[in-house]
């Protein structure tokens, strides 16, 4: 097996695990018991997903799955910058759980149809324990869409925010090309991106929220000051075949400072 | 080296082998089990079926099956493998296993055959453990562990725990 799936998956891996992390933090200060409970409990499966799939990787590697998860410097993590954010409050961490969870679906499904019959499985196993997460944050969005102006509000601007940084999710991998020849990977980020979008606007549309999903397609994330010191000046109409990776965002190991702090407390023991 | 003839020995071991957060029911109550492999001269292989990607008791899990394997006479290589294909759904739970779960306070999963994917997580009914009414709400898709909901029975008034459908 190849070491381009294995940086994918590992890619995928430092996903669930750094978001895994932002939702634990909910633990002990949700606005109430039954969010305490549930973030605990998303954050539990996340970092478990990642945990299958750090072994995942290693196994190819011969490396140890703590390693990959808690030994690695902090450029060498691709996870997304929509999950280092912090949680800022309530509006954000529901808009970000919902963004992610949605384009979390659309990566699962199609990773079912890998032809890596342990990864295929395993995308299987995943999404349909992630069923409880998109309908959770479903929910939220819901009541809080039709609920009054005020929280819509926060929500409307929270979830501008987290759907400036969704493109990142499917920022354009190195291991794209090798993926599609060797079969392992189903489907190109654009293709997939490109149903987020739908999706996503679709939902939105039926709340009745106005936020610009449309034109998130085929565009970067916004990059900040990473931990390697460069500034990646915001680009947000660069066309998709540009090659996101040259000058990328998190999949190429580009942070935002907050994930300096996050990387120093999860690497601390 | 180990016969075929003692694959019942084996599987008879794996009874004896609880789920460590539900002690009352064995991984073989829990259809955790799928498959015992005493083909090979080597030894013995036992490949397990984690109910949750990130369930924390798997490792125990692991460990327990192998000591309780290991200690059949003749016996002395234990493999205990783990898989996510099939992924575990909650029908392979047998009779016996959704009467213990009961038994011990746990509601068994709703359903009776395979659930799709789009099925999960719907709101259904769980008959409380306790009285065995019907009228009960769910309170919380989430619960202490990755694998429990929290309800509520709206007869006798205990909270309950139901085992995910997943």
């Amino acid at each position: 097996m190849s070491e381009a799936l294995a940086s994918f998956v590992t890619a995928l891996a430092d996903d669930e695990l750094v978001l895994g992390h932002r939702h634990s933090e909910w633990t002990g200060y949700a606005p109430h018991i039954e969010e305490d409970v549930a973030f605990s409990s998303i954050a539990q499966d996340e970092v478990g997903h990642a945990a299958a799939l750090y072994t995942f990787a290693g196994q190819i590697l011969g490396e140890d799955a703590d390693h990959l998860a808690f030994g690695r410097k902090p450029n060498e993590y691709r996870n997304a910058l929509l999950c280092e954010r912090g949680n800022k409050d309530w509006a954000y961490t529901l808009a970000r759980h919902w963004v992610y969870d949605t384009a979390d679906e659309v990566r699962l499904e199609s990773l079912e149809s890998s032809s890596n019959r342990d990864l295929a499985a395993l995308a299987t196993k995943m999404r349909r324990e992630e069923r409880y997460h998109q309908i959770h944050a479903d929910m939220w969005l819901k009541r809080i869409a039709q609920g009054p102006v005020e929280g819509r509000n926060k929500l409307i601007h929270a979830l501008e925010e987290a759907l400036r940084d969704a493109s990142g999710l499917f920022e354009l991998l190195p291991e794209e090309e090798r993926g599609i020849e060797e079969g392992w990977l189903p489907h190109r980020s654009e293709e997939l991106a490109g149903r987020f979008v739908a999706k996503a606007t679709s939902w939105l549309d039926g709340l009745g929220i106005p936020v610009g999903t449309h034109s998130t397609a085929g565009e970067r994330a916004e990059f900040v000051a990473s931990s390697s010191g460069d500034l990646i000046a915001t680009d947000e109409s660069a066309p998709s075949d540009e090659g996101a990776t040259e000058g990328g965002g998190g999949r190429s190991g580009r942070h935002s400072s907050e994930f300096d702090d996050l990387w120093d407390v999860l690497t601390k023991t | 080296m180990i016969t075929k003839a003692d694959e019942r020995a084996v599987w008879n071991a794996l009874m004896s082998v609880p789920d460590p957060e539900i002690p009352a029911v064995s991984v073989v109550d829990m259809g955790m089990i799928l498959g015992v492999d005493t083909s090979d001269a080597e030894g013995v292989t036992v490949t397990v079926l984690p109910t949750f990607t990130g369930c924390p008791a798997i490792p125990v899990i692991k460990a327990d099956i192998k000591k309780a394997v290991e200690a059949i006479d003749g016996v002395d290589n234990v493999r205990v493998e783990t898989t996510f294909s099939p992924p575990w759904t909650p029908e392979r739970i047998t009779p016996d296993g959704r009467r213990k779960l009961t038994e011990f306070g746990l509601a068994p999963p709703t359903g009776d055959g395979p659930v799709l994917i789009s099925q999960i997580g719907l709101p259904m009914v769980a008959a409380c453990p306790f009285c065995g009414s019907k009228k009960t709400h769910l309170e919380n898709a989430f619960g202490p562990t990755p694998c429990r909901s929290l309800y509520y029975c709206d007869d006798c008034r205990n909270p309950f725990e139901q085992f995910k459908t997943v």
